[in-house]
């Protein structure tokens, strides 16, 4: 076995600067993808945790069937009480209760239909990217404040500003009318256009006075540290809000979890759509790699027929010599994959401390909820998928070379120039 | 050589001209069931049965869920087809709220905020105080005579009454959610029942009435029960415990001030 390695690292070398080339092919290669394979997992991640940021968080707790049908009858009882709770499961950075109601608002001039949400006024910086976002004014400032906040679109249709009064009419949870004044605190801008014509929130306290929903709230809206561990989290999430057989708790049987995918279906089939269009990329630089290797092994083996006779005469087993060749290819392709490791985990590095942009990208990326600088993802998986398709593919290559060797005989092979 | 093909136009003229044949056969083949006068007559004559010159009523509002029910007291002012006045008596909790809607429009009072709300009109197909009527259908009385084209499809006989059955279908350019309408109306004018269908020509939602009886000096249906089709455990019932017909009530009633500062 030991003579086989040596033979191979020799033979490697007879062609330095035809190995050297062959090397430099794959690990640009490998870079190249590690780099590209990263990034776009990193822009994922972001567009993931950006356009769940806004409002809808990672993962929410809601009766069953509101989220296909949310009616204002179907709560969670004691939510507030439910969510702290759940606080203080290890891997979850916040969790609060929202109620979600609808409402016209009307200014002294104008009248639109729009979604009130009630809020946790202390733990909502945490889950949404509206507290950060207040354009004029301020945030909610407590509980009970009788106050809200609108969004600029919606400030700029009814003609108001901060510090004008709003009437609120809508049905409460009993089906009574909902009615209130309230001055407008704040004036925020997602971003998200949607959401920026027809939102207004205020402080839950305040919702669930006026919408006559005693303790109660319509969803619990969770952000975790680490999504890739989100179903894990969850299961502990689950088993949690089961009712204790031996406790009273009428009213929080009928509650599930749901993720983020359940939560926005089109989300992941966007990411689903462009992963496709990524691997048929990278499909085609494997394969072009994968045929320049090809290429350069077969020389290699076609040059050395006569020395393939000579040692097939000598008593060599073709076995041994079919072994040879693709253990060379092997050496090769691993040089040239730890030098793309490097290089590659050299250029993923630097872009994950100063981050990956170009001219213009923000525009594009605002479209997609990615803003500003994309930052590469540090996963082993993102790491070594790029590398280990070159290996698979280079050695499905290098077998044609080595099984060609059991065809030669040795005399008319030693004849041949 | 001259070429064979058709410049556009001419192709266009002998499109167009193939065309006109088929709208020919299309029009020849429409069965005779034309729209009359007569007819149009009788869901006036229902309308105004209804609504009469004037009227005042109270009315309980029965909104009922699967697992859960509501009643509310409601008095009721109306004035011709264009001014209706509601008021909440009970629960006490919603008490003082209030609906004036004058010309098709729809203004919400609330004595918790006292400001008064102009309903926009993108929100009057919106539930109605949270029931299963809708603004609109509170609010346009008499839609059915002006956007409609009225086609008798047939007559029944219920408990010794004729009843026509009257197909409404909306005009063009009506400003109207349904694709048609069907009422059953009682030679005597009083509405049987009212089913709404989507443009699909699918039943969405029916308003059926019952106990017909002697209030306010003639008969009228005191039950009127509006459900969604595809859930029949979800409905409002409206019951009307008391009604006079015209009565003496001015136009002043139906004004934004009154609505406010109501002064009956």
């Amino acid at each position: 076995m030991d003579i086989i390695l040596r033979l191979a690292w020799r033979n490697i070398w007879r062609h330095p600067r035809r190995s050297g080339l062959t090397i430099a092919a794959i690990s640009f290669a490998a870079a190249l993808l590690i780099f590209m394979i990263t990034l776009q997992f990193g822009s994922y991640d972001m567009m993931i945790d950006n356009s769940l940021r806004v409002l809808t968080g990672h993962f929410q707790i809601q009766r069953t069937g509101y989220l296909d049908k949310p009616k204002m009858r179907s709560t969670i009882a004691d939510a507030p009480q439910l969510a702290e709770k759940l606080r203080d499961i290890n891997g979850i950075v916040d969790i609060a209760a929202r109620a979600n109601g609808f409402a016209l608002v009307a200014s002294e001039e104008r009248t639109y239909g729009v979604q009130v949400i009630g809020v946790e006024t202390a733990h909502e910086s945490n889950l949404s990217i509206i507290p950060g976002r207040i354009h004029s004014g301020k945030f909610l400032t407590s509980d009970t404040a009788q106050e809200v906040i609108i969004s600029k679109a919606l400030a700029r249709n009814l003609r108001v500003t901060v510090g004008d009064e709003l009437t609120l009419l809508g049905g409460g949870r009993d089906g009574s009318i909902a009615a209130a004044v309230l001055p407008i605190i704040g004036i925020f801008q997602s971003g998200m256009p949607d959401i920026d014509r027809g939102l207004i929130e205020m402080p839950l306290a305040t919702f669930q006075d006026i919408f006559t929903m005693e303790n109660s709230a319509h969803v619990l809206v969770g952000m975790v540290k680490n999504l890739t561990g989100l179903e894990m989290l969850l299961q502990q999430v689950r088993a949690e809000i089961t009712p204790n057989p031996t406790e009273e708790s009428p009213g929080q049987r009928d509650l599930v979890v749901l993720d983020w995918n359940t939560l926005v279906p089109g989300l992941r089939q966007m990411i689903q759509a462009d992963m496709a269009n990524g691997w048929f990329m990278y499909g085609c630089l494997i394969l072009v790699v994968t045929f320049s290797i090809l290429n350069t092994f077969l020389m290699a083996v076609l040059e050395r027929t006569r020395e393939f006779g000579v040692m097939l005469a000598l008593g060599t087993k073709p076995l041994f010599i079919g072994k040879l060749v693709m253990l060379e290819s092997l050496l090769l392709t691993l040089l040239g994959l730890g030098l793309g490791l490097i290089f590659g985990t050299a250029i993923t590095l630097y872009f994950y401390i100063y981050g990956f942009s170009y001219p213009g990208m923000e525009e594009i990326g605002a479209q997609f909820g990615i803003s500003g600088a994309v930052t590469p993802q540090m996963s082993l998986f993102a790491f070594t998928l790029g590398p280990a398709m070159i290996l698979l593919f280079t050695m499905i290559a290098s077998l044609y070379p080595a099984l060609r060797i059991r065809m030669l005989k040795p005399v008319d092979a030693m004849k041949s120039v | 050589m001259k070429s064979l093909e058709l410049n556009p136009s001419q192709l266009e003229h002998f499109i167009m001209q193939r065309y006109n044949i088929f709208l020919l056969l299309f029009i020849l083949w429409i069965p005779p069931t034309f729209a009359d006068q007569k007819t149009t007559d009788i869901v006036r004559a229902a309308i105004n049965h209804w609504r009469d010159v004037s009227s005042y009523s109270v009315s309980d509002m029965i909104i009922h869920r699967p697992n859960w029910q509501r009643t509310m007291t409601l008095r009721v002012w109306t004035l011709g087809m264009k001014n209706s006045l509601v008021r909440v008596v009970k629960p006490k909790k919603d008490k003082g709220n209030a609906n004036l809607i004058k010309n098709d429009e729809m203004w919400s009072f609330s004595p918790k905020t006292s400001r008064v709300i102009k309903i926009p009109s993108s929100m009057m197909s919106q539930s109605w105080m949270g029931s299963d009527f809708s603004n609109n259908d509170v609010a346009k009385a008499d839609d059915l005579l002006k956007h409609y084209t009225h086609t008798l499809k047939g007559s029944e006989t219920s408990y010794g009454h004729k009843v026509f059955i009257i197909e409404a279908i909306p005009n063009e350019d009506a400003p109207v959610v349904w694709g048609k309408e069907v009422i059953k109306v009682r030679a005597d004018f009083i509405v049987l029942e009212h089913n709404f269908y989507d443009q699909d020509n699918v039943l969405v939602k029916k308003m059926i009435t019952r106990d017909i009886k002697e209030m306010g000096g003639k008969l009228i249906a005191t039950v009127q029960r509006m459900q969604k089709f595809a859930n029949p455990q979800e409905w409002t019932e409206f019951v009307v415990t008391e009604a006079k017909f015209k009565i003496n009530v001015s136009e002043r009633t139906f004004s934004l001030s009154n609505l406010r500062n109501p002064r009956n």
